[in-house]
């Protein structure tokens, strides 16, 4: 039993909606059901006890035990092993599919997952586990858990972020990770917020740093009427004893520029104290801060735009002396044995450790950690320590004014402010309270789980400061796929948004453009392309072409679309790759971005392909068909549901809602409907895909009106030139349909000595290469033959003679030449046209750039 | 000489503009001026000293004058501009007054304190070191002005207008008011994102964000130790450079290395940086520096490290000297170019290339000293910021967009930055945040950039300068009711209003601090918050006499009336024109396009009028009160009563507003002093822009009750008594309550009062007689706090005064203001009118309102 491969679907997949993994696993001799290998049952049903809770089959718990017991095959074993490892580890996924490929012995096995590293790890673990049960050898079930346990603890987002992830996911905005660490991108492209923890791009540097500036931060909070200690920076002991004396003795001391508490010295009032203080808080900033001591308990308050969000009160920690244990014991027994006390991001509250700052307190008491009390008495052991009883309801509104006027005046737009009161609900002034302390990018921990009182929704505080109520921070987004004419009606929806007058991101099999500037060049029609435009913060409407091969590799390169186009299957291109042989299989595949189009969105399908028109069910949103024939059936039935269809009628393109028509614009008006027929596909699907993204009739039409196939505006989309006599196309038709269509064109045009030059790229099937090489003698006089350089998967020679078989098998016998070299074989092609002649150049697949210029500077050189 | 006192002016004050330093100098016997060759070696050092202008005066004033230009002199010397200086003599014989411009208060308080070190040692024939001291000036100076980068932005700011403010002693500045407030600390500003500069400080993820974007970047990768940066660096192609991952402005960057050992040493002073390691491959041609502000390409400069061209003869010693005898070259850093050392560094880069100081390069050859660019290490910086290729820009502006900074620095490396990167091999390779301006502002060559300009830009549009209006309000009495009701205007308006006066400070009603507040650092308190959308400031004499004004220009100006004056005898203020000579300060700073509003019915006020770079609408109880006839007769605009009608008139014609009739705070327009104050405000507020419509919602909806005009006319029963509680405490405040209750219907008049012992004799004996001649029944009162009289002395020239009454049957005296206004209370019978005249006005309210709603319930 071997994995062959394991592919990370990021996006929505073949399987899924959500990131899955796909392993190819080779069973060999294991193809067997489990209840040929005696022992496996009990081993696995021993160390994975809680695959109990697996309900597959027949869908209530035990179901995939039962399963096994009564025989399954390793494949889906393997499946659920890995799911349940993920499940122990704190990775909790639902979802997993195994099934057979076309090839015997050899598995698909679909796994979800949260954090890929952790998919990976437990796929891993879980293969080497079943393996092991498989052998009857000994497995160390209990370390691997520990270890992707501590793999979730390294990779998955923290408490404070989760929340925000999790809210933006429950208002439909899309979520990505940019680092390893906590940095997300919300929203796509030119609508995109940012946050890192409880930061949002719009956190202020200066605000940061002027939170940090405690000195600086009372200064500004005083001048708005904020109550905060008065005190002041102190240089020395002496000084800072001095200053003590002066405003009153309680005071505190602590560094000018920490963070996060330490050396923070609270209630104190003798010289030696205050002077002891000063030198632990020293060292821990470049300054000492003396300031009053306000009584009252500490209360973290959040602020989130102009709203006080959430308010903890802190609880002060006791132990209570029993006469036989040191006080580090009784911390132990009596506060850390809480059981929400743990180490854990789960734990509500930290366990109690003594600081420097607790032991000083110890001293005041005199006492140290290993002292023991007497019966009864209470020791203080921690002052400020745990924030955790939720008082969001109580705060007073004065107070709440305050606070957020606080967070204003440092500048932050999400800020954790340390207040000391005695209540919170009521004005700070009549109880002598004050702001302490405000932090920026402040921990959401205590407010999401907190002691007692209700946990507090924070993280959709943020996710509403970044995103007003009905914005999901998309840009409008298309997707299209299909065997043929994707990259034509990409750009033609890529012009109707730049003539809105936005800047457009779009990745075909061309490249990638932003505005027009391609960013990189070659086919880019993947899911790495998609996400690198979304990610561009200047691009406002996206316009993706899906390929094949991506989604199936890795997924979509998005969540969600407004429009997703199928121009076709028809014959599909690039059968018998990755398992994939059957029409029907490819519809799988290339269902995908219909299955993720919003409720707002459409989907745009051709009607009169049975295998498009089918999508119609999977649909989240509405349906537009397209169909250059009025009354097809499909299309009627649509029409007759009152839903919108895009047609051709009496030369004219129409937009139609039921019984209701808008012309769009007469075909011959329409440059690309002029130059080829099968152009008219793509009008039709790139009119129905506009319609879909809300443009209007008139605007879709004065767009495709001055469209032209021009090797600018559509290279290697059938682009015409010509010179001495002779007409050269550039196209990029690489397969069975492709080239029948424009074979079809070429027939429209006067009859002439007929040239090809032509190859197949990479993954198709020896069928089609003889197809291709058959309609080919039957429609061209002469062929020039070249070897594509994509076309790795063939050895030299290989192509040709596929070809030369589908030629021979051909009515008619053209003459045939053979140019290794796709260059070559243009140049020599160009050569030797005749006046008269019509050729047909065949860019190389995904790599138009190259035939374009060629033949470009041929008719330029003819003509100079 | 000696320097009794030093008082920073911090704002406009009654001598300038500017910010000043008043000095207090004591004069021994009228010391004369130090010998002639004592003057001429001071002269020849401070040669500001010797111009013909600064004519040095003679007589008494002649030392502190000397004193007066020294200082200044010291000041220019170091490189501040300051110019302004005044020398007059004081009430006290021997003591001057000397008031010297400084822009820096530590270095203004410095240049005072050396230049009397100075002048003494002159005068005691000792010798001094001028040089000595204007350099340690200098450096002062150097240490607390604004840095290059934050002075631009500061610089530009102030020339359009918008009010700045330091918050530190760093580079951290606020400019603006209130809600219009924006901040830059050096070259960042408010909206540069904490999120952004900490990806610009993660080279890998800068980069890989960059490379999305079409961004050209060079290749390379994160590496795992020394041996891993090597066999990075032979996979990338050599040479690399090596680079730590994290960190900014080229600390631990290595650039060119082509050796296995360079490569493995490098690593290890890159790791010293951080912890994680990058090896990049090293892009050819030479470094430019780009400069993005709010999504445009600003400025440009090329960095060239020190270098030196071979001639074939002499060495590169040599030829080091040569290019540092350039006189553009200076020692300190405070040149666009400074000497190339020779140093170890150097000697180190020359080995990297094979040679020594005493090597004599080719004709032609170019050799580098070091491997960066830093101008103060010899480097240069060209300003290139018309050749930039507009490819270039567009994609230095792309990579500032990615990463989301408003301001940044994207470090370039290419042949030439006027061809498109993509054809040369040129990368970015960095972006900064924070970028240092230095470098376009003052570049070695090429033309200076007003990048301090494209930043405010990208704070203020073009027609903002960051004020909210302004409205400062003085005068004898009545500023606090003006202020309420102006504040009131504004609030019905819809702003948030942030109020100062002698009560606290109020933003939108909130009380946000309490006592006397109508100095310069509530000014400024309020126009620092940052809810603020248009400010009413009480503007009292101590303050402006104190520190200044605490804003530098006021949209209107009202001065109420300056009357006979009062606090008169402090702070050296005598007569009431020195008076009014105070309160106009801030009428000569109202803006051009502003409005000062005086009382036409007062001498001392209408005075003020052409202090007033703006305009002036005079306001008064009648139109026939010439002065307010003449203004107008000119076109100017006037605000008076006419019947019960407040008309509003100017040269077009004049308009109705309302009846004083529908303002409960005039009591049916019988409080004549309220009148004024509503008149004033109505002044105010067409001033201010305020629509008729809101002025007139505030004017009916004012209620003068204890809690919204503590102290100010409340007017309340008690008993079948009627009684005014005010906060008037002078001669012409007790007047206008006299004529104002005269209205109101009585029998019996009983007044409670004391008086502040700060008051001159005089005032206290006028007090007493106003007193005398209007009431039958009167209650005194004295408290802890005398202000500086011996117990019973304010009684008893009150009560002197009194006994020239006409009036007055009874005269009781207590211990304590509680104490008194009980037993005033319990003397009222119904149809008296009691005026209780308190003096701790919140202590007093509070007791008062408990006392007569117990005495109802």
């Amino acid at each position: 039993m071997k994995i062959l491969k394991t592919l990370v679907l990021r996006g929505p997949n073949f399987w899924s909606r959500r990131p899955a993994l796909e392993a190819w696993v080779e069973l060999g001799a294991l193809d067997v059901p489990s209840t040929a290998i005696p022992g496996l049952y009990e081993r696995l049903s021993a160390w994975l006890p809680s695959l109990i809770e697996h309900r597959c089959g027949i869908g209530e718990r035990g179901g995939f035990l039962l399963r096994l017991r009564e025989g399954t095959y390793p494949g889906h074993i393997l499946e659920h092993v890995t799911l349940e490892l993920q499940s122990l580890a704190g990775s909790a996924v639902g979802f997993g599919k195994a099934r057979e490929t076309s090839t015997p012995g050899i598995y698909k096995v679909a796994i979800r997952y949260k954090e890929e590293r952790v998919g990976l790890a437990a796929l891993d673990a879980g293969f080497r586990l079943l393996d092991a049960a498989i052998h009857d050898k000994p497995f160390d079930v209990a370390g691997e858990i520990a270890k992707l346990k501590e793999l979730v603890d390294d990779v998955a987002l923290g408490p404070s972020t989760s929340s925000i992830v999790a809210a933006a996911e429950a208002r439909n905005i899309p979520v990505r990770r940019l680092t390893e660490g906590s940095l997300v991108q919300l929203g796509h492209g030119a609508r995109q917020r940012r946050v890192w923890t409880a930061e949002t791009d719009r956190t202020g540097a200066i605000a940061e740093w002027i939170a940090q500036d405690k000195s600086l931060t009372k200064r500004l909070l005083e001048g708005c009427g904020v109550p905060v200690p008065k005190g002041r920076a102190v240089a020395s002991p002496a000084e800072a004893w001095e200053t003590a004396c002066e405003l009153g003795l309680p005071v505190v001391v602590k560094p000018l520029d920490g963070n996060h508490g330490r050396a923070v010295f609270i209630e104190i009032s003798t010289q030696q104290d205050v002077e002891h203080a000063f030198a632990a808080a020293l060292q821990q900033g470049s300054g000492v801060l003396v300031e009053q001591f306000i009584p009252g308990n500490e209360h973290r308050v959040l602020v989130v735009g102009d709203r006080v969000v959430a308010a903890a009160r802190g609880e002060t920690a006791y132990v209570t002396g029993d006469g036989e244990h040191t006080v580090q014991q009784l911390i132990d027994l009596q506060l850390n044995s809480d059981p929400r006390r743990g180490e854990g991001d789960d734990c509500p509250l930290n366990p109690v450790e003594l600081d420097d700052v607790a032991r000083m307190d110890l001293a005041r008491q005199g006492l140290t950690e290993t002292s023991v009390p007497p019966p009864g008495t209470r020791v203080l052991i921690q002052r400020n320590g745990n924030v955790a009883h939720d008082v969001t309801d109580a705060v007073h509104p004065d107070v709440a004014a305050q606070l957020v006027m606080a967070a204003r005046v440092v500048g932050l737009d999400i800020a954790g402010i340390d207040l000391v009161a005695q209540d919170i609900s009521r004005p700070l002034e009549e109880q002598g309270a004050a702001v302490v302390e405000i932090n920026s990018s402040p921990g959401l921990h205590a407010h999401l789980k907190p002691a007692t009182g209700s946990p507090r929704p924070v993280g959709e505080a943020i996710v509403d400061l970044l995103f007003p109520r009905g914005e999901d921070g998309r840009v409008p987004l298309v997707c299209i796929t299909g065997t043929n004419g994707k990259t034509t009606v990409a750009r033609l929806l890529a012009r109707l948004f730049e003539r809105r007058g936005k800047l457009v991101g779009l990745a075909c099999t061309d490249g990638v453009y932003v505005g027009g500037r391609a960013l990189e060049r070659g086919d880019c029609a993947g899911p790495k392309s998609a996400a690198r435009l979304l990610l561009n913060p200047v691009v406002e409407a996206a316009v993706l072409e899906a390929g094949r091969g991506g989604i199936l590799r890795e997924g979509l390169g998005f969540d969600r679309c407004q429009v997703a186009v199928v121009t076709n299957i028809g014959e599909p291109d690039h059968l018998g790759r990755n398992f994939i042989q059957t029409p029907e299989q490819m519809v799988q595949v290339k269902r995908t971005p219909v299955d993720m189009v919003l409720p707002t969105g459409f989907a745009v399908l051709k009607a009169d392909d049975p295998l498009v028109a089918g999508m119609a069910e999977l649909s989240p949103g509405g349906v537009i068909f397209f169909c250059a024939e009025p009354e097809h059936p499909v299309l009627v039935a649509h029409r007759e549901r009152g839903l919108r269809s895009v047609t051709v009628r009496d030369g004219r393109l129409v937009r139609e809602t039921g019984g209701e028509q808008e012309t769009v614009a007469a075909l011959a008006d329409l440059p690309l409907a002029a130059a080829a027929t099968f152009h008219r596909e793509n009008l039709l699907a790139a009119t129905a895909a506009a319609w879909g993204m809300g443009f209007s009739a008139p605007e879709t039409a004065a767009a495709f009106r001055d469209f032209h196939p021009t090797p600018e505006a559509l290279p290697g989309r059938f682009n015409r030139f010509q010179a001495r006599g002779a007409t050269a196309f550039v196209d990029d038709c690489h397969n069975v349909a492709a080239l029948r269509e424009v074979i079809r064109t070429l027939h429209a045009l006067p009859r002439g000595h007929r040239v090809a030059v032509y190859s197949a790229g990479a993954g198709r099937r020896d069928e089609d290469i003889r197809a291709q090489g058959k309609l080919l003698a039957e429609a061209f006089d002469t062929l020039f033959l070249y070897e594509d350089s994509s076309a790795t998967d063939r050895a030299p020679g290989e192509l040709f003679s596929l070809f030369r078989q589908g030629v021979e098998s051909a009515e008619r016998t053209p003459e045939i030449l053979f140019h290794p070299r796709h260059r070559d074989a243009v140049e020599k092609a160009l050569e030797y046209l005749p006046a008269g002649s019509v050729a047909l150049i065949q860019a190389e697949d995904s790599a138009v750039e190259g035939a374009v210029a060629w033949v470009q500077s041929w008719a330029g050189r003819a003509h100079s | 000489m000696d320097v009794v006192s030093v008082r920073a002016l911090r704002g406009p004050n009654i001598w300038t503009r500017r910010t000043v330093l008043e000095v207090k100098v004591q004069l021994v016997d009228g010391a004369p001026l130090p010998s002639p060759a004592a003057l001429a070696q001071l002269q020849s050092h401070l040669p500001q000293l010797a111009l013909p202008a600064q004519n040095l005066r003679s007589g008494p004033l002649a030392l502190p004058h000397l004193f007066e230009r020294t200082v200044l002199a010291l000041q220019q010397q170091a490189g501040v501009a300051a110019t302004f200086g005044r020398t007059a003599p004081s009430d006290d014989p021997g003591l001057y007054e000397v008031v010297v411009e400084y822009v820096e208060e530590e270095v203004g308080r410095r240049a005072v304190e050396m230049a009397r070190e100075l002048l003494s040692s002159v005068l005691g024939g000792k010798g001094v070191d001028v040089p000595a001291t204007v350099k340690a000036l200098r450096s002062l100076d150097e240490n607390i002005r604004l840095g290059p980068t934050t002075g631009s932005i500061v610089k530009a700011a102030q020339r359009r207008g918008i009010p700045i403010r330091r918050l530190n002693t760093g580079s951290l500045v606020q400019f603006g008011w209130g809600v219009r407030q924006r901040r830059i600390l050096a070259a960042e500003t408010d909206t540069t994102g904490a999120i952004a500069e900490s990806i610009a400080q993660d080279k890998e993820l800068t980069k890989q964000l960059l490379r999305s974007v079409g961004v050209p970047v060079p290749d390379g990768r994160n590496v795992s130790d020394a041996e891993d940066a090597w066999v990075a660096a032979t996979d990338i192609g050599l040479p690399v450079v090596v680079k730590p991952r994290y960190g900014n402005q080229g600390r631990g960057v290595a650039v060119n290395l082509k050796t296995r050992d360079q490569v493995i040493a490098a690593y290890a002073s890159s790791r010293e940086e951080g912890s994680s390691v990058m090896v990049e491959r090293c892009a050819p041609g030479v470094d430019y520096r780009l400069l993005v502000i709010g999504n445009k390409l600003v400025a440009a400069a090329r960095r060239d490290p020190p270098l030196v061209m071979g001639d074939g003869r002499r060495s590169i010693r040599e030829l080091v000297e040569e290019v540092n005898k350039d006189p553009r070259r200076g020692e300190d850093h405070a040149t666009s170019l400074s000497k190339i050392p020779l140093d170890a560094i150097a000697l180190a880069v020359l080995a990297e290339q094979g040679l020594t100081a005493e090597s004599v390069p080719a004709p032609g050859a170019r050799v580098v000293l070091r491997r960066n660019a830093n101008l103060s290490t010899g480097g240069s910086a060209t300003d290139v910021t018309d050749e930039v290729h507009p490819d270039v820009a567009a994609r230095a502006v792309d990579a500032a967009r990615v990463i989301g900074l408003d301001i940044c620095g994207v470090d370039v490396v290419c042949e030439d930055i006027r061809r498109p990167l993509e054809e040369q091999g040129g990368v970015m390779v960095e972006v900064n945040a924070a970028p240092g301006f230095r470098m376009h502002l003052d570049p070695s060559y090429g033309l200076p950039r007003p990048v301090g300009d494209a930043v405010v830009s990208t704070l203020y549009p073009p027609d903002s300068n960051g004020r909210v209006p302004v409205v400062a309000v003085t005068g004898n009495n009545g500023k606090t009711t003006t202020v309420r009701l102006i504040a009131a205007m504004f609030r019905a308006l819809g702003r948030t209003v942030g109020m100062t006066c002698t009560d606290g400070i109020y933003v939108n009603g909130r009380r946000v601090d309490t006592g006397d507040c109508s100095g310069p650092k509530s000014a400024r308190s309020v126009l620092a918050n940052p809810m603020v959308e248009a400010a009413v400031l009480e503007t009292a004499r101590g303050g402006v006499l104190r520190e200044g004004l605490g804003f530098d220009q006021c949209d209107v100006a009202v001065v109420t009336n300056i009357g006979e004056g009062d606090h008169l005898g402090m702070n050296g203020i005598h007569t009431p024109s020195q008076l009014a000579a105070v309160k106009r300060v801030i009428v000569e700073n109202v803006g051009a396009a502003g409005t000062a509003v005086l009382n036409a019915a007062d001498p001392l006020t209408v005075a003020m009028a052409p202090a007033c770079p703006g305009s002036v609408t005079m306001f008064a109880l009648s139109r026939t009160v010439p002065a307010l006839a003449a203004h107008r007769e000119r076109g100017g605009r006037v605000v008076f009563l006419e019947g019960s009608d407040i008309i509003t008139a100017d040269g077009h014609g004049e308009q109705r507003f309302m009846s004083v009739l529908e303002i409960p705070v005039t009591r049916g327009g019988k409080v004549l002093f309220q009148v004024e104050n509503c008149l004033a405000a109505v002044a105010a507020a067409m001033g201010a822009g305020i629509p008729f419509e809101a002025m007139r919602k505030a004017l009916v909806d004012f209620e003068s009750d204890f809690r919204r005009a503590p102290g100010r006319f409340n007017v309340v029963e008690h008993q079948g008594a009627t009684l005014v509680v005010d906060y008037g405490h002078n001669p012409d405040a007790l007047n206008a309550l006299v004529s104002a209750i005269e209205r109101l219907p009585h029998e019996r008049r009983v007044i409670v009062l004391t008086a502040a012992g700060d008051r001159r004799d005089a005032d206290l004996l006028r007090l007493g007689e106003i007193v005398g001649n209007h009431f039958d029944e009167v209650v005194l009162f004295e408290d802890a706090c005398n202000r500086g009289r011996a117990d019973g002395e304010v009684t008893r020239l009150l009560r002197q005064g009194m006994s020239t009454g006409r009036r007055v049957q009874k005269v009781e005296e207590f211990r304590g203001e509680l104490v008194a206004l009980e037993a005033t209370l319990q003397r009222l019978q119904p149809g008296d009118m009691g005026l209780l005249m308190v003096d701790e006005v919140e202590r007093s309210l509070n007791w008062l309102e408990k006392r007569i709603t117990r005495a109802t319930a």
